[in-house]
């Protein structure tokens, strides 16, 4: 048995236990890849499919409460910290806010499928008050069908990850520098990302102050409260003249609104 | 959303609703 292979059957289980719990709690590490190569691994009999199911779960469990605990404690507020700790800037809290309030706890079965979502909708669910057992039952069947899915995908395609696997090992102790720097090339990408997009904030964001300002001198923009109504009705205040902003009745208010108008707009 | 559909001057405001209160700036109860 080669050395990468004989190195995951090893520590695979604690590799993906901390993987998956890292991974949740925000970190940009994909757990799906390990998932996938384990549950190829366990198609041929090398690893057993209950474990690998068993480590991700558990992690997901104990990473997912955590946010949860904290979303209960800190409300609405821990969605910024979570928005500095993630790296994926394309998934924002007002999209997320949005999907968790249509379809509920619900929404937990499939989140760790969407990016981002995965993270931010478990302390949603303990700021909007859901019950401790209702969103462990759910969070847990959800971290199930994922990890099923994932292990399920290894299995079905076994071949060709064996086949992966082969040509890595063919590579010598070189395999795992490979591996390590493709994590890093992934992480790195990311983190560009994640500069980019808070660069074209900062350019485009104005201050609370400046906005005031504006108010004093007379000048008025659109203000627009782009907010859930779950957060403004964990927060029932507004900025002075500020719109509510429906997102299902958006070309009715957009009609009001002349496109040379300055706006701004704010959500927590 | 906005600016895709032609609105130019469309800004962010920094912190939120919150960054808002706490630079100690009036706020009105929602109806």
């Amino acid at each position: 048995m080669t050395t990468l292979v004989q190195y995951v059957l090893h520590y695979g289980i604690p590799l993906i236990f901390i993987n998956v719990l890292l991974e949740q709690l925000g970190a940009p590490v994909p757990a799906v890849p390990a998932l996938i190569v384990a549950g190829a691994l366990s198609r041929d009999g090398k690893m057993s499919s209950t474990h690998i199911l068993l480590a991700p779960i558990s992690a997901s469990l104990i990473a997912d409460y955590m946010w949860f605990l904290l979303g209960r404690r800190y409300g609405y507020r821990i969605l910024r910290t979570l928005c500095r700790i993630s790296l994926s800037p394309d998934s924002c809290v007002r999209d997320t806010e949005a999907r968790f309030e249509r379809w509920g706890l619900k929404s937990l079965l499939i989140a760790k499928f969407i990016p981002g979502f995965s993270t931010v909708a478990p302390p949603l669910a303990g700021a909007s008050g859901r019950t401790t057992i209702a969103f462990l039952l759910y969070d847990g069947i959800g971290a199930l069908i994922w990890a099923g899915a994932a292990v399920a995908a290894g299995r079905a395609f076994h071949h060709a990850i064996d086949r992966l696997l082969a040509a890595l090992e063919s590579l010598g102790g070189w395999a795992l520098i490979v591996v390590a720097c493709l994590l890093i090339v992934i992480i790195a990408v990311k983190w560009a990302q994640r500069i980019h997009f808070i660069k074209q904030l900062r350019l485009a964001r104005i201050q609370p102050e400046e906005l005031k300002a504006m108010f004093d001198r007379g000048e008025l923009p659109v203000v627009l409260d782009v907010r859930s109504s779950g957060a403004r009705k964990h927060n029932p205040r507004s900025i002075p003249t500020a719109i509510l902003w429906l997102m299902d009745d958006i070309d009715q208010q957009l009609g009001d609104l002349a496109p040379h108008q300055e706006v701004v707009l704010y959500c927590t | 959303m906005l600016i895709d559909k032609g609105y130019t001057k469309v800004r962010p405001l920094a912190g939120g609703l919150d960054g808002w209160i706490d630079a100690g700036f009036p706020v009105q109860e929602v109806a």
